[in-house]
């Protein structure tokens, strides 16, 4: 594994109830990257992420960071999945005493996460009851409290509307120039167009990764260049992994 | 991959880099080169930088640190206890349960059976009447059943329970018993039996201890204790982490450094507290509406507890290790609990289980606590005599906790 490397997964396979998440997948993505994951439904991503968060034991292969180096990743799952009857404070503290932090440093960087995530006007108020886009920022402001390099994002913007996606990815740009490794799972192209580096995930394998450049060539778009690679894959094996 | 490169990233609007201008200045500058870090927090701050540059471990392989465990398990405590607080209706179901059964047991249940149907059958006697009718042990019907036949219809429609056959002497000749409801059979036969052998048998004096009048209500409140902090602590332990499990929640812990002994006792202690103090609750109404001496020491008993509820609300998680949803823990929370209450010798004694399964007793912690409870209550006695299963119930709750630790699982697979 090179210096530079912060998320290795090497011919990775993950099966649940003998059906193949992920196929001999591999991925790396180096220090500092901002690396999206972009695949239909059931593609793998959400597996993909978790293998590397080391929420899921591979069967073969190897991946880094993992299980024995979670300390580094921060996730932020799919979905809501802070508690609900706690207020938006009350979540922050919980999270960062459980990561460690002393009392004044966590005071610190809550304030500064809530004005960060643009939620200090909400703290009082309990997470179940903010709106999709404020649970996700909140999430993020949860996973990002103890100041990992690597960053984990599972679809999230799925479900969001518009200007809170746009808000989400101001605060994803702001992470990223700070030179946090972001590693996000998408099904929207849009949003993938904006990362230095794509994978494409298809029924759990890798049919491409590289810059959009490299990857829309010949394509006017990356999905047109992902239906294209995706319908090639599914004519043949011969034809699949054509950019790997 | 060969064909893959750095490449620029999209660039951002102008109104975008402004916001991130904005956001960096109001941030601390630390060596990362911007956000959110105050350079005195790099201490205390467990994540590792990035710009590692040893070839071997390019992120270094750094642990959580063990010495925050007490804030993480205060953390936890404090998290469930607020949690509980603005769960009024669990809370709510968990306070009100308990005193619904404590009333249907106390006032309900009766380990003597009184008011038994009966009838006389062929010939009306005056003096079998007074006999049955004394202590209400018997309620005998005015009329008098022509034949056995007719009695036997009665019987066997429900009408009466046992039907005694009366000759043309006035005395008994035989005897019919409904044997459908064992319960009620074999509390006639033993009120019938003291009838006819009275004769026969020379006076005894026979004096009760303890419990002189045989009260049910002195029997079945201590146990009711025990059944009842049971029966609360399992099932709000097994929902509490099952809960977690559904919401996802502890799909984010299992990213944080808690450790799984840390989560297990995060989760103990708060439902212990709740569950000793719905048991004080209990004890205290058991005293005043049921009159239920208490002779032994009270704190004794609440210390006793302690490790009985450990026990219990470990079996509790051991139950959400196995639970994927609510449901599930409530069945095999329920699955687990009635052979408890059953099997423990809290309703039936021990001698009465067959040795096949009395083995399955001797596993459970109920019928360690059950002994302690009503020894406490009725005879008064104290840790001299009953130290013998406090020590065994603390080995459970060792064990128990170990347990529930070891097959508690820190991945989602």
């Amino acid at each position: 594994m090179s210096v530079d490397v912060a998320v290795e997964a090497r011919a990775i396979v993950k099966s649940f109830a003998g059906m193949r998440a992920l196929d001999t997948v591999d991925v790396e993505v180096t220090k500092g990257e901002l690396c999206g994951i972009v695949g239909a439904d059931g593609a793998g991503k959400t597996t993909l992420l978790r293998c590397v968060a080391g929420l899921y034991r591979v069967e073969s292969g190897s991946v880094l960071p993992g299980r024995g180096r979670r300390n580094q990743v921060g996730f932020c799952p799919q979905g809501f999945h802070l508690y609900a009857d706690l207020t938006v404070d009350e979540n922050l503290e919980f999270f960062g005493l459980v990561y460690g932090l002393e009392k004044r440093t966590l005071a610190q960087r809550s304030e500064e996460l809530l004005r960060f995530a643009g939620l200090a006007e909400h703290r009082s108020r309990l997470a179940g009851n903010l709106s999709g886009g404020m649970q996700q920022k909140l999430t993020l402001a949860c996973s990002v409290l103890h100041r990992p390099p690597i960053l984990l994002l599972d679809e999230p913007t799925t479900g969001v509307d518009p200007l809170s996606r746009r808000e989400f990815w101001h605060l994803i740009e702001v992470l990223h120039a700070d030179g946090t490794t972001i590693m996000m799972a998408s099904a929207y192209f849009d949003e993938v167009e904006r990362c230095e580096h794509v994978v494409f995930l298809h029924e759990g394998h890798v049919l491409a990764d590289g810059s959009v450049d490299e990857l829309t060539s010949g394509n006017n778009s990356l999905e047109e260049a992902f239906r294209q690679l995706m319908s090639e894959s599914e004519a043949g094996p011969s034809n699949a992994e054509v950019t790997k | 991959m060969g064909a893959r490169s750095r490449h620029a990233r999209v660039v951002p609007t102008i109104k975008e880099i402004s916001l991130i201008a904005e956001l960096c200045v109001q941030c601390r500058p630390t060596k990362r080169g911007g956000y959110l870090v105050d350079p005195k927090d790099e201490k205390s701050a467990q994540a590792p930088k990035t710009g590692s540059k040893s070839a071997a471990a390019p992120l270094a392989d750094t642990r959580w640190s063990s010495s925050g465990s007490g804030r993480r398990l205060a953390a936890i405590t404090r998290k469930e206890f607020i949690q509980l607080a603005r769960d009024r209706r669990t809370v709510a179901l968990m306070v009100g349960m308990p005193l619904v059964l404590l009333i249907i047991f106390g006032y309900g249940i009766r380990l003597s059976v009184g008011n038994i149907v009966a009838e006389l059958v062929g010939h009306d006697s005056p003096a079998i009447r007074v006999a049955l009718g004394e202590q209400n042990h018997f309620k005998v019907l005015p009329t008098v059943a022509k034949s056995e036949s007719a009695a036997r219809k009665d019987l066997l429609d429900g009408r009466t329970s046992v039907a005694v056959i009366v000759g043309a002497t006035g005395l008994p000749s035989s005897v019919l018993v409904d044997g459908s409801n064992a319960f009620v059979a074999q509390n006639s036969l033993d009120y019938l039996r003291s009838l006819t052998g009275s004769s026969a048998v020379q006076p005894v004096n026979v004096q009760v201890l303890y419990n002189p009048t045989l009260r049910s209500a002195d029997f079945m409140v201590p146990s009711e204790v025990g059944m009842i902090m049971l029966w609360v602590g399992t099932v709000a332990t097994a929902i509490g982490v099952v809960r977690e499990r559904e919401q996802g929640t502890l799909e984010q812990l299992m990213m944080t450094p808690i450790r799984k002994l840390e989560l297990m006792l995060g989760k103990i202690l708060p439902y212990s507290a709740l569950t000793l103090v719905i048991a004080v609750v209990i004890t205290i109404l058991g005293l005043l509406l049921f009159q239920v001496p208490l002779r032994g020491n009270p704190l004794e008993l609440l210390l006793f507890a302690v490790p009985y509820l450990v026990s219990a609300l470990s079996i509790g998680l051991l139950v959400s290790t196995i639970a994927q949803n609510q449901r599930q823990a409530m069945q095999t929370t329920t699955f687990i609990l009635l052979p408890q209450i059953l099997l423990s010798g809290a309703l039936f004694p021990l001698a009465a289980i067959p040795w096949g399964i009395r083995w399955v007793s001797q596993l459970l912690p109920l019928t360690y606590f059950t002994p302690i409870s009503r020894d406490i209550f009725l005879k008064g006695l104290g840790f001299s005599e009953l130290w013998p299963q406090v020590a065994v119930l603390c080995g459970m709750a060792v064990i128990f906790t170990s347990l529930a630790t070891i097959f508690f699982k820190t991945r989602l697979d």
